[in-house]
């Protein structure tokens, strides 16, 4: 990992337009609300959160996949919210996706190693012979047999697909690669087949991953550093290692603490720290810390005062005014 | 055990006739749940876990199903029973939680009316008292402002909030057993939390049994007393949460517990199951994991038997001195 930024995102904000309940009055739902982070080269960066917290959104923002409202987005040195289509498109060979869902993500209609080969025709990789080559490597790569590129994704197993998606992703050798939830479709066997090849291809290729996921198993084991997101906003961020054992954030400290454990050791076990309620409608925010309806720490100032992001030492960012192992 | 099981299964097998021959979803299940215990099913998908429990409710209608086997509930065998015979059971002695809180819950009536419906179905109640009573669950299980929100209708309430309301209705006639089919799958961490909190805090005022089928081998080590692990329709290994956990004594369970990415610790890498899970349709007539195995022997062409020493038993062919000998390579 070097400590080249590859990716500086800052304030980013993304709302949609929803209609209330109220007849027809617009009415703005804030999915990313001011979400500033940096990617560094070569690392894993793990976001996690529970569904409807805005980690899809913000990934999606963050290649420019989908608008953002306001704020920057630096890729490469080049500031890309800006950018139109067309001058984004050279760029976008350079980020790629890997989806959540295998079955959804592969066009049923075409065989697999045209799948794999359209990046390379749409960006003009070479001849037809050429592409057919990179095709069989990048099969080869991530663990298929080149026979098969004549089939269909229904002749495929999930972890199977999952590989094909990989594969498409890796086929302009790109420098970031966004996987949103790539495993929560596989069985606990595979998904330890498909993260495993993930690792062995970011030390083979240099990549770096900005990888999403809602299981705190899987990110912990992935990411060099971890940002959790609570409402659409980072309420934590740190190395993995350190925000797993020492959380910051009251909202890390739940999550965590609630992970169904296998108890398979004598360690005593964890203490849980059970949330009530359930988290607030995005297009109707809490006053003060997004969070305070269902901290257990929150006090008045919580109520009215929203905690930014700060760094509290290096490396390691909270917003919270109450921040435990801080010391 | 002392007293008399409230479930015994033995030897389920249910196999569906399909243009590719015999699909054998479940092959020969049994086990026993006891009074006040919860057994936790875990497997990966297909292993044939939800199957086996739809087979026993009688709730599987395919015309070209075959069901063999026996399931006694509390003394009675159930499988082969009529529709107005099950129907006191399912619902009434049975109570059932669903993946899909959505799909449980039909979405053109309030809430209220549903759970009525089933107390009325199952009991002498009148309408008042059956709304009452509906209030009270819906109180028991977490969801404030029940008066009010009874009325409401399922796309009202949040995802953890509607599958309070299906353990309402699963624990609405007191049942004897409960049968919870992944009941928290769909379910965010914080809110699985919440509601594996009230499965608990329930049985212990219901006094029932459940049943929890599930993938998430830690869902199983916080609820389970005894686990069935589950591999192509068979049973791989069975025995107390503990044991099977800490001692697991199958391949197959060894290898699904190390797969598990834990939050305790980061390792380099994650122990993996070659291959994929065996289809269905072509399960080998010897041991069913044999081809995915890294231990295996000639005599896996041969299907092992559940065996074992006191209620810990596992199918597998290793003699006890070569699970240590490899289990001790593998902890080294």
């Amino acid at each position: 990992m070097s400590n080249e930024i590859l990716l500086k995102a800052t304030d980013v904000v993304k709302t949609f337009s929803t209609r209330s309940k109220k007849f027809g009055r617009p009415h703005l739902a804030t999915a990313v609300n001011g979400v500033s982070l940096e990617i560094r080269r070569g690392e894993t960066l793990g976001i996690v959160g529970e569904s409807g917290c805005g980690k899809s959104t913000l990934a999606r923002c963050l290649v420019q996949l989908l608008p953002t409202t306001s704020g920057s987005v630096v890729f490469e040195g080049v500031e890309i919210s800006k950018l139109s289509r067309r001058a984004l498109r050279p760029l976008r060979r350079k980020m790629q996706l890997v989806f959540q869902d295998p079955y959804a993500s592969l066009n049923p209609r075409r065989t697999v190693g045209d799948i794999v080969a359209e990046p390379l025709r749409i960006n003009k990789f070479g001849t037809e012979v050429v592409i057919q080559e990179r095709v069989r490597e990048l099969f080869r790569t991530v663990g298929l047999d080149v026979n098969s590129l004549t089939r269909y994704p229904h002749e495929f197993s999930g972890g199977q697909r999952q590989r094909i998606g990989i594969a498409r992703a890796l086929a302009l050798n790109p420098s970031l690669v966004v996987a949103d939830e790539p495993v929560s479709a596989l069985d606990v066997s595979v998904q330890a087949q498909v993260l495993n090849l993930m690792a062995d291809l970011q030390d083979k290729f240099n990549l770096t991953y900005l990888f999403i996921a809602h299981d705190l198993g899987v990110v912990r084991h992935v990411s060099d550093r971890v940002g959790v997101m609570y409402l659409g906003e980072i309420v934590e961020l740190g190395d993995a290692d350190e925000l797993y054992d020492r959380p910051m954030h009251p909202y890390t400290e739940a999550l965590l603490s609630v992970v169904p454990e296998l108890n398979d050791t004598d360690a005593p076990r964890r203490e849980r720290i059970i949330l009530k309620g359930d988290v607030p409608d995005p297009a109707d925010r809490p006053s003060g810390c997004s969070f305070h309806p269902r901290c257990p720490v929150a006090t008045d100032k919580c109520k009215e005062v929203k905690p930014a992001l700060v760094e509290i030492r290096p490396g390691r960012s909270v917003a919270c005014h109450y921040p435990k192992n801080a010391g | 055990m002392p007293e008399s099981p409230v479930l015994k299964v033995s030897d389920l097998k249910v196999t569906f006739a399909t243009r590719q021959g015999p699909l054998r979803a479940v092959d020969g299940l049994s086990f026993e749940v006891a009074p006040k215990e919860v057994v936790g099913i875990v497997g990966e998908s297909g292993s044939g876990k939800s199957v086996s429990m739809y087979s026993m409710l009688g709730l599987v209608r395919d015309a070209n199903v075959t069901i063999t086997g026996s399931v006694e509930f509390q003394g009675r065998e159930i499988l082969g029973l009529s529709d107005k015979e099950m129907q006191p059971i399912r619902g009434g002695e049975i109570g059932m939680i669903f993946q899909d809180p959505m799909t449980a819950l039909t979405p053109v009536y309030t809430v209220g009316w549903q759970i009525v419906e089933q107390l009325r179905t199952h009991t002498t109640m009148t309408k008042a008292q059956a709304r009452e009573r509906a209030i009270e669950l819906l109180s028991e299980v977490g969801i404030p402002d029940p008066r009010k929100r009874i009325d409401h209708y399922p796309h009202e309430f949040s995802g953890g909030m509607r599958q309070r309301v299906v353990i309402a209705m699963a624990l609405s006639c007191n049942p004897k057993l409960l049968i919870a089919d992944e009941p928290t799958t769909a379910l965010d961490v914080t809110t699985q939390a919440q509601i594996l909190d009230l499965m608990v805090k329930l049985q212990d005022s219901y006094n029932s049994s459940i049943v929890i089928i599930t993938h998430d081998m830690g869902v199983i080590a916080e609820m389970a007393h005894r686990v069935v692990v589950m591999y192509a329709g068979r049973p791989a290994e069975v025995g107390p949460e503990i044991d099977v956990v800490r001692n697991p004594r199958h391949p197959y369970t060894w290898g699904l517990l190390g797969a598990v990415p834990r939050i305790e610790s980061r390792n380099d890498r994650l122990a993996t199951i070659p291959g994929n899970a065996v289809s269905p349709l072509d399960i080998p007539e010897g041991c069913a994991f044999a081809d995915r195995c890294e231990y295996r022997m000639d005599i896996c062409t041969k299907r092992p038997q559940l065996k074992g020493a006191n209620d810990h038993l596992d199918a597998c062919w290793l003699s006890d001195e070569q699970r240590v000998a490899i289990r001790t390579k593998a902890s080294s």
